[in-house]
């Protein structure tokens, strides 16, 4: 092969190997993406695909690029190519291959019929072999033959309808049943994923650079799938919630825009039945815990971090405050239950909802604002005291602004946590499951004056309140759909509901931090 | 204070610790005379016997030395030799670490700044401080030369006081300029003044921070290696601002470039490793024809 502007420091001109090898990754990508779609059913496995079924297509493909990946390390290490492999395929490889080998041998034994000793046998055995073939030859026939290998394998599973579309196998002792739409989608992913890494350890020549591509592509394809699998979540919610959503939807009319589903209630009364009660309690009981956890929260870290000796006294409340955080919501609903209920009239209400939820964003603010006043420059307040200005006020006027991202940073978090918890609304606060419109809480116009003690009342706060993650666990397992016509079209609508509530507090939490970021650095 | 006394207190004082030598290695004795340094100026800073320990660290070891009104007082000596520790005692700075103790006297226009009931805010508007990297607050370039008058209360801006009319808008703007054109920044930021600090250069940034210190009117201006983080260009620029503030102002700057300390400073102390004061006079004296033989290794470039 006769490479003339090739030296040991520029490579510009690609090879056929390196041209085959790229393509080799680009198919394994396509592989893998097409078998994600299959593992959401966005394509079937059993849809025909010029004359085949997707499942004979992809097997194909596998067993081509099987081949392809062999035929890689076979050229490179018979130096036909110009690559430069290290000794060995590495430990690490040689462990992975080791365990998927002995688990094909094991799987495969027992498709054939044999028994347990003889499926430990086969496996035990395919993967010796394995191991062998990975640790002791040079890197290029290591990293390729056993990957490569493997993908023939499964593509012979596949092209041979072993394992189809229609395949199905019970599994003794369990209760359950894999199918061939979710079987033959995992071993493409997997393989595909396998031979992808290979190829991509040809295309960069084996070594250090070629390991380098590898690790590239395998953490592309990951990171691929993570986001798609997230992608996959909001979008089935939003295509399930959006005809319940939209349902009686209109423009113009008596009103602007005619919106059922956020204007009505779920009362018998209602014609389109809606989820307005429980959308402005969920709203109200946000901000109720904010307004009682952003203080606090912020007062007790300015204390910890600007007043407090660092000490042993500021890391027990450190630990205190992380245990508190990552303490199951039903605890603080039943305290909730048994401190703030007896004390708030002696039933549920939305004011011992919003101070539940509010102790338990408390140690998030807490946690994230020490944090955000730690990683203020002590530069700012060295200068500010050498101006002759108190602590008190250098705080106030330097440390507490620049602290403000990091602050709402952590209330973004929190309230994503908090707008979603049902076990402590359910004890605290949870009023009617299908309430009327004429149930929603009524705070802003609720405040009465009075001339004796309390003085300020407010009956909206000590009502009994629905939000929106209990009533959609209240319509879910007690199975309540009272006139609502079509109850799991009404229940998609008000899971997209809350996803699009949390969302609007997540905008409105990254607005202001943006607003604050750019306050202090333009 | 009559300069005889001083002059008979630092004697009797070496005399009484004897010949300092370390570690059975000798050095060489250091005298009194040698940081008896008369000015031709009034003494605007009078430090008696000053000792410094951080914990069991005994950074300053009985440092007495008189700064003159309206001149450039040069801190030169190798790292951690004390001439930080010694500026930071002048504002008390030293107080916002926790280890540090402080004995000894020092004298701001003849009253004691370690004296029980001194006011820190006073003190620290009378005795101004100027970083080594520059740290001006994420705030706009007209809110950093107005912090220290708006937070005394000199200046009053916000909702509340131009809803009441005691807002003063014409008396910031006025104060804001004087204190840029001060600190010779004036002509290049004039037109952006609500601009973020944060996007000037290091150098602008800076004299930004002296601007900031101008505002609060202190008569004393304290500078730890104001240069050290700057290129070659901006340190000139520093450089000229800190000759042309000496008119009017007593600085005292602690550097590390000996050329600057020539450049810049009428009388420069020299400070050597364990926190001694060894030589104090005319900068040209200490550059030319130093009394110490460490000194001369010093300012030479033989040792440190």
């Amino acid at each position: 092969m006769s490479r003339s502007t090739q030296t040991a420091l520029v490579r510009d001109d690609r090879t056929v190997y390196e041209a085959v090898a790229g393509l080799t990754v680009g198919l394994s990508g396509v592989a893998f993406a097409l078998a994600l779609a299959a593992l959401f059913d966005v394509v079937g496995i059993g849809d025909p695909v010029a004359g085949v079924s997707l499942s004979v297509v992809f097997g194909g493909l596998l067993l081509a690029l099987g081949g392809a990946v062999v035929g890689f390390g076979v050229a490179s290490r018979l130096g036909y190519v110009d690559t430069a492999p290290q000794p060995s395929a590495g430990v690490v490889a040689a462990a992975a291959f080791t365990g998927v080998w002995f688990a094909i041998g094991a799987v495969v034994s027992g498709a054939l019929g044999l028994g347990t000793v003889a499926r430990l046998g086969a496996g035990t055995a395919l993967g010796g072999v394995a191991f062998v073939t990975t640790a002791f030859p040079r890197e290029d026939i290591g990293s390729t033959v056993p990957a490569g290998l493997l993908a023939g394998l499964a593509g012979a599973v596949l092209v041979s309808g072993a394992v189809g579309p229609s395949w199905t196998q019970p599994l003794s002792g369990y209760n359950a049943t894999l199918f061939g739409d979710i079987v033959v989608p995992a071993i493409v992913l997997f393989a595909s994923l396998v031979v992808g890494w290979s190829a991509a350890k040809a295309y960069g020549g084996f070594g250090a650079r070629g390991r380098n591509v590898g690790a590239y592509v395998l953490i592309y394809l990951v990171v691929g799938s993570i986001l798609t699998v997230l992608v996959g979540l909001v979008a089935f919610v939003t295509t399930k919630g959006l005809p319940g959503l939209f349902n009686g939807f209109g423009v113009g009319g008596e009103a602007l825009i005619r919106w059922p589903f956020l204007t009505n209630g779920a009362g018998l009364l209602a014609d389109i039945a809606g989820v307005f009660p429980a959308l402005v309690g969920t709203v109200w009981l946000v901000i109720g815990a904010v307004l009682f956890a952003v203080p606090t929260g912020v007062g007790a870290a300015v204390f910890l971090s600007e007043y407090a000796e660092q000490g042993r006294f500021t890391s027990v409340v450190e630990v205190a405050t992380n245990g508190l955080w990552s303490t199951p919501s039903i605890v603080f609903g039943l305290f909730g239950a048994a401190f703030l209920i007896p004390r708030f009239g002696n039933q549920k209400s939305l004011i011992a909802g919003m101070l539940t939820l509010g102790f338990m964003l408390l140690p998030l603010v807490l946690i994230t604002s020490r944090e955000a006043i730690l990683a203020v420059p002590d530069e700012y307040r060295d200068a500010s005291a050498a101006l002759g200005v108190s602590k008190w006020q250098t705080i106030r006027s330097v440390v507490l602004p620049a602290a403000i991202p990091g602050v709402t940073t952590g209330v973004i978090l929190g309230v994503g946590r908090i707008a979603g918890e049902t076990a402590p609304i359910l004890l605290t606060m949870g009023g009617g499951v299908l309430p009327a419109k004429s149930a929603a809480p009524n705070v802003l116009s609720g405040f009465r004056l009075s001339a004796s003690p309390p003085f300020v009342s407010n009956p909206a706060l000590l009502e009994a309140t629905s939000a929106l993650p209990y009533q959609l666990y209240a319509l879910i397992t007690a199975g309540l759909s009272g006139n609502i016509r079509n109850p799991q079209e009404y229940a998609w609508g008000l899971a997209l509901t809350l996803l699009l509530v949390v969302l609007v507090f997540y905008a409105g939490g990254i607005a202001t931090r943006y607003y604050f970021r750019q306050k202090l650095h333009q | 204070m009559s300069q005889t006394d001083t002059a008979e207190s630092t004697a009797n004082r070496t005399d009484g610790q004897g010949v300092s030598t370390t570690a059975g290695e000798t050095v060489e004795e250091t005298r009194s005379e040698w940081t008896n340094y008369d000015s031709d100026g009034e003494t605007k800073v009078a430090v008696e016997d000053l000792d410094v320990h951080y914990g069991d660290d005994h950074a300053l070891k009985g440092v007495s030395m008189d700064i003159p009104e309206e001149s450039v007082t040069a801190l030169i000596g190798p790292s951690g030799c004390g001439k930080s520790t010694y500026l930071r005692c002048l504002n008390r700075m030293n107080d916002r670490i926790r280890a540090a103790s402080v004995d000894g006297t020092v004298e701001l226009d003849g009253e004691d700044v370690y004296q029980d009931g001194v006011d820190l805010v006073e003190l620290r508007k009378r005795v101004g401080m100027v970083f080594q990297s520059p740290n001006p607050f994420p705030k706009s370039i007209r809110e950093n030369v107005s912090y220290g008058p708006r937070k005394h209360g000199d200046i009053e801006t916000g909702l509340l006081a131009r809803l009441t009319g005691r807002a003063e808008p014409e008396r910031e703007a006025r104060l804001v300029e004087r204190s840029l054109e001060r600190a010779a920044l004036w002509d290049e930021v004039s037109d952006r003044l609500d601009d973020n600090a944060l996007g000037l250069s290091g150098g602008q940034q800076q004299r930004l921070c002296i601007a900031r210190c101008l505002a609060v009117d202190p008569e004393v201006i304290l500078m730890d290696e104001p240069a050290s983080a700057l290129d070659p260009i901006a340190t000139a620029k520093i450089e000229d601002l800190i000759e042309d503030l000496a008119r009017d102002y007593t600085v005292v700057v602690v550097t590390h470039s000996m050329q600057q300390a020539a450049r810049v400073s009428d009388q420069t102390a020299v400070f050597l490793t364990g926190g001694e004061l060894v030589e104090y006079d005319d900068t040209e004296k200490i550059f030319e024809n130093p009394e110490s033989q460490r000194v001369e290794d010093y300012v030479s470039g033989k040792f440190g």
